[in-house]
């Protein structure tokens, strides 16, 4: 099914690296508040592409942390601040290396068909239909087929064209959208930053029968010293036998070993980084600092 | 900012009878309400009755004999927002039958009922009929049939609910911590309802001092031992005319008397030592030794003092300590479930982190 | 005579055969019931639906604005069960329920049963009660479904076959109680000898599974401290939980009550915070915890789930376990057992098409009129379109409904329930009726010998639910050897 490499074709690989992450997030409230339940999902995930070194999850007020796995096996660290507070802090610092993909090249040419078995449609099931920020309307459908007329032919090439159809069509602006905008309020805009990017590549690949999920993790982009970054968002794409590959529809490239991954799920909502509730009828304001910076 | 964390100890060892904070304060507030609509009826019976006695009066007359009864209920402002006129029609309608009035007979006997009907399976059903009959009591009456069938026998019937309900209890429901709670309500609200009535004499008196003394000041005092249902109780001890001083003594300090400050103070403090399970004398917490302390210096306290000091100042007084003995123990040992509940929803927040965006 | 004129007509009706005989295991009945006056009899049905009324043995109707307290009607005639036939029923419905917990394990861990293609993983993955979040989770001691209750039906032949399971807060064990206190108390002749075995045991043998399923940190010291959890006073079925929570002798709780603190439950009371190890709760899962479930809901307790996950405090039934009724779930039970245990299905199926297969949509399009549609994920009676005795109107608004999401319907022929004398109108007629025997998991799975028998009151109706015009009556299955 996966056609051989030839010498000529195999891919240049920035090689593997190490990668110091520190997140924090602060939420500052205007009056007490209490009763407050968390969960975050912050831990970088190991797999054949990356390798968590170390994680520490440090919290203020401090109190215990409870781990477990979340349905798509996103590790998921849950806690409870029941004592009046005004402000919260979650801060992870995490050592992570990254490496090439070993498995080379996607293949070409995977139709609709080669999804249908069942053994391989166990895998992707939930990652064609609808969830909570991938609406499926005429809208969506409609922008699919314009790009992609009739059946996807070529999986991850018609996905890769549709990701590079949102990152020309679509302009980057943090202050339009807002963190439980959908992909059918997305593209009606056509602006957005890299959450409604996936969201909106998600809807279109999902509405041509192409399998695929939202990643939430950090972006490497070259910066040294204090400069505060951002979380990052991208796309995998499911390819029978080949498994999920990444593509990155804001900055329109496969992701590559810049890239840390934190969680994946069917949208934001199934990976959502930091999420919680708490009691009280304070206002708040919350404080993000990212920074991602190369190790050695 | 409220107090979430008043209850928050764990309890010191496993009891066999588990009264849960949310049942005992619905069993409180089920038994001050009930009392607390008792003590309107006679109230406003009262009242009625005393105007039969002054023959016709003037608007002017009408308006100075209901007024003082709203002030001491704090209910004046409330009154103004729904009626132009203070008079006898409107003042009933208000203190009967409006559910805006939160004090109403009405309101009070649907939020006993309701507190009933919140832990209907732990009270006897023999308790909960009454409540129900005199739900259903009062919500068939209207003002008008009222008025026009004698307004006595129906405030007879809603005392003789709140009768029937006390004796039901005493005698269907069993001496649990539940029972305690109950007691401690109902003596609870009985004691500041005693200082209102008493109170509202000073409201009556003060614009014309020249009266003290007088036949309408007799006439006043008694109508506020009528309206303690004391009169009789009263004639036992001073055979003799009805005294300004005598009447306050009677009513703050007669210790047989089941309606008298001193009376029902004593049992709240008797009921507050069993539901704290302390022996009786010792006062532990802060607040139980606020409370003791008071009831000491009350017992040094002759009428002469109060008279001196104002009656006013020393009811005012003694309603601060019955409130803050009573959110004193219905901070430590109950429960306020939220009753609004679209509140309670905007209460609870959703926090996330910002969207992703590199 | 009392049953002189009574006609079985053409079902299968439970106490007369065919040629008008009584049955053998109904012949006690029979014999207390014939001589007594038409008069006394309803004097006693009279008597008996008073005292329901006034010791609150109601339920609330909810399409009504006044949310009314109703009685489930109550008939007196019992339903009798023999020995024998209790035996097939008994054995049937353990196996069903060791084979639904096996289940719920399974697709909550390794999923193997979807691996292996005995169901296609997409029925689960879009049922509407598959829990997400409650994947890899530990339940202590493997149990799911500590209470279950399945209806029963008999067809024309008077097969028992399993019309659905109710895996998530079945309700009505506290009718079968009052029932049979009730009938105890209006007819004792017909308990002389009759040898009916006893319900009264259901609580505490309710309790027992729960003290049996503490959570995995329980310090066993003392018993574990159980508690049953309701929506509060305005819940239909509050009745029920006051009863079962008096007869078992333990707390009843709304969830304002409960306080989780350090992952442990708790719940306030005036001697201040008292542990809690086991919740038998009666609230459905989106409202267990607002923290996890549904963000709006007050009537749970947040942090719940999380000190479930910490095996601090344990829940019955389980979360998740409503994956198992979805009714397009139901259509495989019978491959779970095949597949769990190596075993044939004692108690069948009825007979059902799923729309979401094309092959059978196409059938139930072409047979709405003849067929009985249910949608996969409600009870009580709603959303259902009974064919044949459904107008035009309603065929038309189903047929919609199930091309726009066939995934939510599944069909069934209509199935002749079994009838049973039932006193309406001053006389015996034949009405339907179905039952719900109670399903206790606890260190073994004990099935309750009764349970509740529900009977269509309207003439010809089949739906049996209290919310839809049914009634109720006492259910007696008799000892080995009684005649």
């Amino acid at each position: 099914m996966i056609p051989p490499l030839s010498p000529s074709e195999s891919p240049i690989q920035p090689a593997g690296q190490r990668l110091r992450v520190r997140h924090l997030t602060r939420f500052l409230y205007e009056s007490v508040v209490h009763d407050s339940y968390n969960d975050v999902r912050l831990c970088p995930v190991s797999d054949p592409l990356q390798r968590s070194e170390s994680f520490h999850l440090v919290l203020r007020p401090p109190v215990p942390v409870h781990t477990h796995h979340d349905f798509f096996l996103n590790r998921v660290d849950h806690f409870e601040v029941h004592e009046p507070h005004d402000r919260l802090e979650v801060e992870s610092v995490a050592v992570v290396e990254t490496r090439p993909d070993p498995r080379g090249l996607p293949p070409k040419g995977l139709t609709l068909a080669s999804l249908e078995a069942p053994e391989v449609r166990e895998n992707y099931f939930d990652f064609v239909v609808e969830s909570r920020f991938v609406p499926q309307n005429v809208a969506i459908w409609r922008e699919a087929m314009d790009v992609i007329t009739g059946d996807a032919g070529d999986l991850w090439g018609d996905a890769v064209r549709l990701g590079r159809h949102v990152h020309d069509t679509f302009a980057y602006d943090p202050d339009w959208t807002h963190v439980h905008t959908d992909a059918a309020d997305a593209l009606k805009d056509r602006r957005g930053v890299c959450q409604d990017y996936a969201h909106v590549m998600i809807a279109l690949c999902r509405s041509k029968g192409i399998p695929a999920r939202y990643v939430s993790g950090y972006f490497y982009g070259g910066r040294s010293g204090e400069e505060n970054e951002a979380s990052h968002a991208w796309v995998e794409v499911f390819l029978p036998g080949f498994g999920w590959k990444a593509w990155d529809p804001t900055h329109a490239r496969e992701a590559d070993t810049r890239y840390v991954k934190l969680a994946i799920g069917r949208d934001y909502d199934d990976a959502k980084p930091v999420s919680g509730r708490f009691r009280g009828t304070s206002g708040r304001r919350i404080e993000v600092e990212v920074m991602v910076r190369l190790l050695d | 900012m409220p107090q979430p964390f008043s209850q928050e100890q764990v309890a010191r060892h496993k009891q066999a009878n588990i009264m849960l904070s949310r049942v005992a304060g619905s069993l409180y507030w089920m038994s001050r309400y009930l009392e607390r609509a008792e003590n309107v009826a006679r109230l406003v019976d009262v009242n009625l009755q005393i105007l039969l006695d002054f023959g016709q009066v003037s608007d002017e007359t009408l308006k100075e004999h209901w007024l003082p009864i709203l002030r001491s209920t704090d209910d004046e402002d409330l009154f103004f927002q729904l009626y132009e006129n203070a008079d006898s029609e409107s003042v009933t309608e208000f203190l009967t039958f409006r559910p805006e009035n939160p004090n109403s007979l009405f309101s009070c006997i649907s939020s006993a009922r309701e507190n009933a009907r919140q832990v209907r399976d732990q009270i006897s059903s023999e308790m909960w009929e009454v409540l129900n009959e005199a739900y259903h009591f009062i919500k068939s009456a209207d003002a008008t049939r009222v008025w026009h069938d004698g307004a006595s026998a129906f405030y007879d019937q809603i005392k003789r609910y709140s009768h029937l309900f006390q004796g039901i209890t005493v005698s269907t429901f069993s001496r649990s911590e539940g029972f305690e709670f109950i007691q401690f309500g109902k003596y609870l609200e009985r004691a500041d309802k005693t200082t209102r009535l008493l109170d509202m004499k000073y409201h009556i008196l003060l614009p014309k001092v020249t009266d003290v003394g007088g036949a309408v000041d007799a006439a006043q005092w008694h109508a506020v031992l009528r309206s303690a249902s004391a009169v009789e109780a009263y004639r036992r001890f001073y055979v003799a005319d009805i005294l300004f001083a005598k009447v306050i003594e009677f009513l703050i300090f007669q210790d047989s008397f089941p309606r008298s400050l001193v009376f029902c103070l004593q049992q709240m403090d008797h009921f507050a030592h069993l539901i704290a399970d302390v022996p009786e004398d010792e006062y532990r917490s802060p607040g139980e030794r606020r409370f003791g302390k008071f009831l000491n210096n009350l017992h040094f306290t002759t009428v002469q003092d109060i008279i001196q000091q104002g009656l006013h100042e020393f009811l005012m007084e003694v309603q601060d300590e019955i409130g803050a003995f009573g959110s004193h123990l219905y901070n430590t040992f109950m429960f306020a479930p939220p009753v609004d509940l679209q509140a309670e929803i905007r209460f609870h927040q959703q926090q996330e982190q910002q969207q992703q965006a590199c | 005579m009392l049953f002189d004129n009574y006609q079985p007509e053409d079902f299968f009706d439970e106490m007369f055969t065919a040629d008008g005989s009584v049955r053998p295991h109904y012949r006690g009945v029979a014999d207390a019931l014939n001589p007594v006056d038409p008069g006394e009899f309803r004097n006693k049905q009279a008597a008996v639906e008073a005292a329901f009324m006034r010791g609150g043995v109601t339920f609330t109707v909810y399409s009504d604005a006044q949310g009314t307290e109703r009685i489930f009607p109550f008939d007196c005639v019992p339903r009798v069960i023999s020995a024998e036939e209790w035996d097939v029923v008994e054995r049937g419905l353990i196996q069903r329920l060791t084979a639904l917990n096996l289940f719920l394990h399974d697709i909550y861990h390794e999923q193997k049963i979807l691996k292996d293609r005995v169901i296609p993983p997409q029925y689960l993955l879009t049922a509407k009660h598959f829990r997400r979040e409650f994947m890899h989770f530990e339940v202590p001691k493997d149990v799911y479904v500590h209470i279950c209750g399945s209806d029963l039906i008999r067809d024309r032949d008077g097969r028992y076959l399993v019309l659905e399971d109710n895996l998530r807060c079945p309700s009505g064990a506290s009718y079968m109680l009052e029932n049979r206190a009730a009938l105890k108390r209006t007819f004792p002749e017909l308990f002389q000898a009759s040898g009916v075995r006893p319900v009264s045991h259901y609580p505490a043998e309710l309790l027992k599974a729960m003290q049996h399923c503490a959570p995995k940190n329980f310090d066993g010291r003392d018993a574990p401290q159980c508690v049953l959890l309701t929506p509060g006073v305005f819940n239909s079925a509050y009745f029920e939980h006051a009863f079962l929570a008096r007869q078992m002798g333990i707390p009843i709780v709304e969830g304002r009550d409960l306080v989780v603190r350090d992952f442990k439950v708790f719940m306030r009371t005036t001697a201040g915070l008292v542990k809690v190890d086991v919740i038998y709760r009666r609230i459905d899962d989106d409202f267990l915890d607002p923290s996890v479930f549904r963000p709006d809901s007050l009537l749970g307790v947040p942090g719940l789930v999380n000190a479930y996950r910490a095996g601090n405090v344990s829940l019955a039934n389980s979360i998740g376990t409503g994956v198992a009724d979805d009714k397009v779930v139901y259509y495989f039970v019978p491959r779970m057992i095949r597949y769990y245990l190596g075993e044939e299905p004692i108690l069948p199926n009825v007979d059902t098409y799923l729309a979401s297969e094309p092959e059978d949509c196409a059938f139930i399009l072409d047979n709405l009129d003849k067929l009985v549609v249910k949608s996969a994920n409600e009870a009580g009676g709603y959303g259902m379109l009974m064919g044949p005795w459904a107008s035009r109107q309603e065929i038309a608004d189903f047929r919609v409904q199930i091309e726009a999401n066939p995934r939510n319907f599944i069909a069934q022929h209509p199935i002749s329930l079994s009838r049973h004398p039932t006193w309406v109108d001053d006389r015996f007629e034949g009405r339907h009726i179905d039952l719900r025997p109670y399903i206790l998991c606890g260190e073994k799975i004990v099935v309750t010998p009764g349970g509740l028998t529900r009977v269509a009151l309207r003439k010809g109706s089949l739906v049996v639910n209290s919310s839809q015009g049914g009634g109720s009556k006492d259910t007696w299955v008799l000892r080995h050897g009684v005649r």
